[in-house]
């Protein structure tokens, strides 16, 4: 990171404090805004409990569908938190700081979005306790645990409980901070509550790192093995073509890191412009992250040829059909086609520039792009190999979103950015502590004429050195 | 960085002091004479190891001429012989990967050993002699052999160039050479870029033929500015293309000499687990490497804790991806239940290899990863290395496993190759006999004797990169204690 202002501590505390202890105008009409998405989605999905799945557009044989494709893509962006947050900290990566807790967040309202997309879809949501809960209720039968359908609210909610226990850790500090500042006798208890005590104390500080620390690495199995569980409920599965291939699992993963660590861009973009944290979020942070993305995007496409041709190989006449259906035949042709240039084909040689790189505006629309694309690249997954399943006349036919399912899934892009915003106005979005601690670890260097960043390296302690192994 | 006049009127301008490095030109030469003069002596503990390895390189000639002299007829015999190549082909092309990540990502524990990590390329050119007998061994499209390039099983679309009979464009053999040799030529570029400082260092301070040596292949280089960007540049280049023909080689390996042997194996997944198979055995390589030459070379004031600890962290990264990666693919083939992929199965995991793949599960995941999740041992210098070993041994039983098993059944049977299901799965383990012996015990001997020759023309540690991270290391006051502060110089 090259470029740096230090800053004292009480400018941080009042440039990140700004919007949490005083009201932007933007804020009230955005949150009515997507309030009301929210609501006409929920009514929406009121109105198909009401008249039954039948007035979605699913049916013989797709019977997962948009619901399905965005349950996946919402899972995908979830694992950006874990990306950003507990890698790049485990790396000991410094421009990590400013927008780990922007990416934890996200984490937590994606997952919510993703946990509510499978509960609308089985259309009558109430039912789904008697196949996961592990108790009979009183039928002699007990959840099938050799079912993916078992694994994934298990995985799900491991996770999210997970990101919420490392957001809540990293949240403590600077809680604390409005507990202090709060005018407001309520909102001080409230605060005082939800810092649990949190009065800096060294013992304190050790506590919240170490236990920072060890979430990062704890939660990193669980963030393997959500989105691999979600690959398996398509690729164990050997009578729908295209889905039984063992690449699935890291092919979603790398898929969800792509458009995860896109979303967290577009977020510091947002920030950037919403909330005016220019100070914090620099050119070289929106560098830090394009590079990264270069790399991930160049990984998933990778995994996407090798899942390809693997598919080919088997020369198989349904395999091959299916791929002829998903990218020279309509209505999937265009799609498939738009899923390419958009996820990879324009961002990834825009990025390859430095200029661009760095601009936070290129970043955003790129961004934008690939998680167009990657949207599109699920329900690619998803409902053309569903298509083909047409072993009798009756269940020919093709799949059209119905108008429900459209609002319902615009229902929850709204949800995730209504729970951003609220959470926003209730604590801060950039950590504190952890741009703090950024500034007292930092130092410079004079190398001849020049001065280059330099930090202090977290690791053992200096009389390592000095003891004779 | 700082601000200026308007903004400072804003808030308040935090002055930074600045750290001292200690970078002076006297500090800079006891680096370089210090590691010079390691470099300069050879002990006699080292030649009698080098002996002994050479000794066990002969004996690899000479299973090797043994194996020719067996013929090329009955492929199950050349398992160990693919099983060898593979194994080498997983550790010394693997290595230079230690140096080449943490380069990319500027981290500073990498310097000490960069070097050792990248010498192992040329080990690795044993593995271009070996490739050889290959090319003759795999059996022709035409012969029905199922291959990644689906453009017609049975005839050849068009001959490469006039005069050679059946080699179309998109035949493996063409593309896995030359996978093979660049990723060789690639290598061979990284370490010569690499040591283009020190061998000027060699040039100006050396004696003798190590003088001579540095003078032929420092090419006239006085580390001036344009110089020095431009060895940075394209180490960079040549670095991301090692790392994607890497990837690339082990594509092809995995499938043309494993997968397509083996009826019903369809295992898309595989080829990046074969290439992670390779980053762990690297890595563990690397480890070992580094332990010899800090107990056994002189190095002990360079390589430390810090490198221990980094390669024990990778290691248990790895450990944990080497499991996922083999649960994707067995879990899908064990759920899914298709006959054609229990047939797989069954040969390589539940039937003759079932010992086998227990001790290497143990030995490259169990082990590592229940031991190197404590700290106390990832921090210390025998931890991670037993651990290496493990990683190691149990990465030579994988290979034995897979290739023995899949060679074993290769070509038995054209009816099980068109059906793509394994028909009759083998009830035993073909039995290593002398050949087999001479040729692991004597080409794993002959790389480590190729790399400890190789230390005696380049050093064993980067001499520019140890005084480059002069300065971009000071030590300051912090509190009551000591601690380091390392610069980022992108």
């Amino acid at each position: 990171m090259q470029e740096h202002e230090q800053l004292s501590q009480k400018q941080i505390n009042d440039d990140l404090l700004r919007d949490v202890l005083t009201v932007p105008k933007w804020w009230l009409p955005a949150v009515t805004v997507l309030g009301i998405i929210v609501i006409t989605g929920l009514g929406s999905f009121s109105y198909m409990v009401y008249h039954g799945l039948g007035v979605t557009g699913l049916n013989r044989p797709v019977m997962w569908g948009f619901f399905i494709a965005n349950f996946v893509f919402w899972i995908g962006i979830s694992h950006a938190g874990i990306m950003i947050s507990a890698i790049l900290r485990l790396t000991q990566a410094e421009w990590r700081r400013p927008i780990t807790r922007a990416a934890e967040v996200m984490t937590v309202f994606s997952l919510m979005a993703a946990l509510h997309t499978p509960l609308i879809h089985v259309g009558r949501p109430w039912r789904v306790l008697y196949w996961i809960f592990p108790y009979d209720f009183d039928r002699g039968i007990w959840p099938n645990i050799r079912s993916p359908f078992v694994w994934d609210p298990a995985a799900v909610g491991t996770y999210l409980i997970a990101s919420s226990l490392f957001v809540m850790v990293c949240l403590l500090p600077d809680i604390a901070i409005l507990r202090d500042r709060s005018k407001n006798s309520l909102v001080k208890k409230i605060y005082a509550f939800m810092c649990l005590g949190f009065r800096g104390t060294p013992r304190q500080w050790k506590l919240q790192t170490v236990a920072g620390i060890l979430l990062s690495a704890l939660v990193l199995p669980v963030f393997v093995s959500v989105h691999s569980i979600v690959s398996w409920d398509f690729a164990v599965l050997i009578g729908v073509e295209g889905w039984h291939s063992t690449i699935f699992a890291p092919y979603f993963i790398i898929g969800a890191i792509h458009s995860g660590v896109s979303a967290v861009a577009m977020l510091m973009a947002l920030a950037v412009w919403l909330y005016k944290l220019d100070k914090y979020i620099k050119p070289d942070h929106f560098d830090a992250i394009a590079r990264l993305l270069i790399v991930v995007a160049t990984t998933w496409f990778f995994f996407f040829f090798l899942e390809w041709v693997y598919a080919l190989y088997t020369l198989e006449a349904p395999e091959i059909a299916l791929r002829e259906l998903q990218a020279f035949q309509q209505p999937y042709a265009p799609l498939f086609a738009l899923f390419i240039v958009l996820s990879f084909l324009i961002p990834v040689p825009i990025w390859l520039f430095k200029r661009f790189r760095r601009s936070a505006l290129v970043m955003f629309w790129t961004t934008v792009l690939v998680n167009i694309g990657m949207w599109l690249e699920r329900f690619l997954i998803v409902i053309p190999g569903l298509i083909r399943r047409t072993h009798m006349t009756f269940d020919w036919g093709t799949y059209h979103p119905s108008i429900i399912e459209i609002l319902i899934v615009v229902e929850t892009f709204a949800f995730v950015a209504l729970g951003m915003l609220i959470f926003a106005k209730v604590l801060p979005l950039i950590p504190l502590f952890d741009v703090k601690e950024g500034m007292v670890f930092r130092h410079v260097i004079k190398v001849g004429r020049k001065t280059i960043p330099a930090s202090i390296r977290e690791g053992l302690p200096h009389h390592y050195y000095e003891k004779n192994h | 960085m700082a601000t200026d006049a308007a903004k400072a009127e804003q808030y308040e301008v935090v002055e930074q002091p600045y750290a001292e490095t200690d970078n002076s030109v006297e500090t800079r030469k006891a680096v370089s004479d210090k590691l010079l003069g390691i470099h300069n002596i050879t002990s006699n503990r080292f030649w009698q190891f080098a002996v002994l390895t050479g000794i066990m390189f002969v004996f690899g000639i000479i299973g090797l001429a043994m194996r020719l002299n067996s013929g090329f007829d009955d492929k199950g015999a050349w398992g160990y012989y693919v099983a060898v190549f593979s194994f080498l082909m997983t550790t010394t092309a693997a290595a230079p990967m230690v140096a080449i990540a943490p380069r990319i990502a500027n981290a500073h524990w990498r310097r000490p050993i960069s070097r050792a990590a990248e010498i192992w390329t040329l080990a690795g050119c044993l593995n271009l002699i070996l490739y050889i007998p290959l090319i003759w061994l795999l059996p022709s499209l035409e012969n029905g052999r199922r291959s990644l390039w689906f453009f017609g099983q049975q005839e050849s679309k068009g001959d490469f160039w006039t005069g050679f009979e059946s080699v179309p464009a998109y035949s493996p053999h063409i593309w896995a050479t030359l996978s093979i040799v660049a990723l060789i030529l690639l290598g061979l570029t990284l370490v010569w870029l690499s040591c283009l400082p020190d061998f000027a260092v060699l040039r100006e301070q050396g004696e003798g033929w190590r003088k001579k040596w540095g003078k032929r292949l420092a090419l006239g280089w006085v580390g001036s500015t344009a110089q020095w960007n431009w060895q940075h540049h394209r180490m960079g280049i040549v670095s991301a293309l090692y790392f994607m023909m890497l990837v690339f080689s082990h594509f092809f390996i995995s499938v043309e000499f494993l997968m397509v042997h083996v009826p019903g194996w369809i295992d898309s997944l595989y080829p990046i687990t074969h290439a992670h198979n390779a980053l762990q055995a690297g890595v563990a390589t690397v480890m070992l490497t580094i332990f010899c030459l800090r107990q056994f070379g002189g190095f002990r004031d360079y390589i430390g804790l810090d490198q221990m600890w980094a390669l024990g962290k990778l290691m248990l990264a790895l450990s944990l991806l080497w499991v996922w990666f083999w649960f994707s693919s067995f879990n899908l083939y064990w759920y899914g239940k298709k006959p054609s992929e229990i047939s797989v199965l069954e040969l390589l995991i539940k039937g003759p290899y079932r010992e086998i793949f227990i001790a290497e599960f143990l030995l490259v995941f169990i082990i590592p990863w229940f031991t190197m999740i404590w700290n106390p041992i990832r921090r210390s210098i025998w931890g991670p290395t037993l651990i290496a070993v493990s990683i190691l041994c149990g990465t030579l039983l994988d290979r034995i496993r897979l290739y023995v098993g899949a060679w074993d059944v290769a070509g038995r049977d054209f009816a099980s190759m068109y059906q793509m299901k394994l028909s009759e799965v083998p009830v035993k383990i073909p039995t290593p006999d002398v050949a087999d012996i001479f040729l692991i015990v004597g080409f794993i001997g002959g790389s480590i004797f190729l790399f400890m020759m190789a230390t005696r023309l380049l050093p064993a540690i980067n001499v520019w990169e140890q005084k480059e991270l002069l300065l971009y290391k000071a030590e300051i006051q912090y509190h009551r204690t000591k601690v380091t502060v390392l610069g980022k110089s992108r």
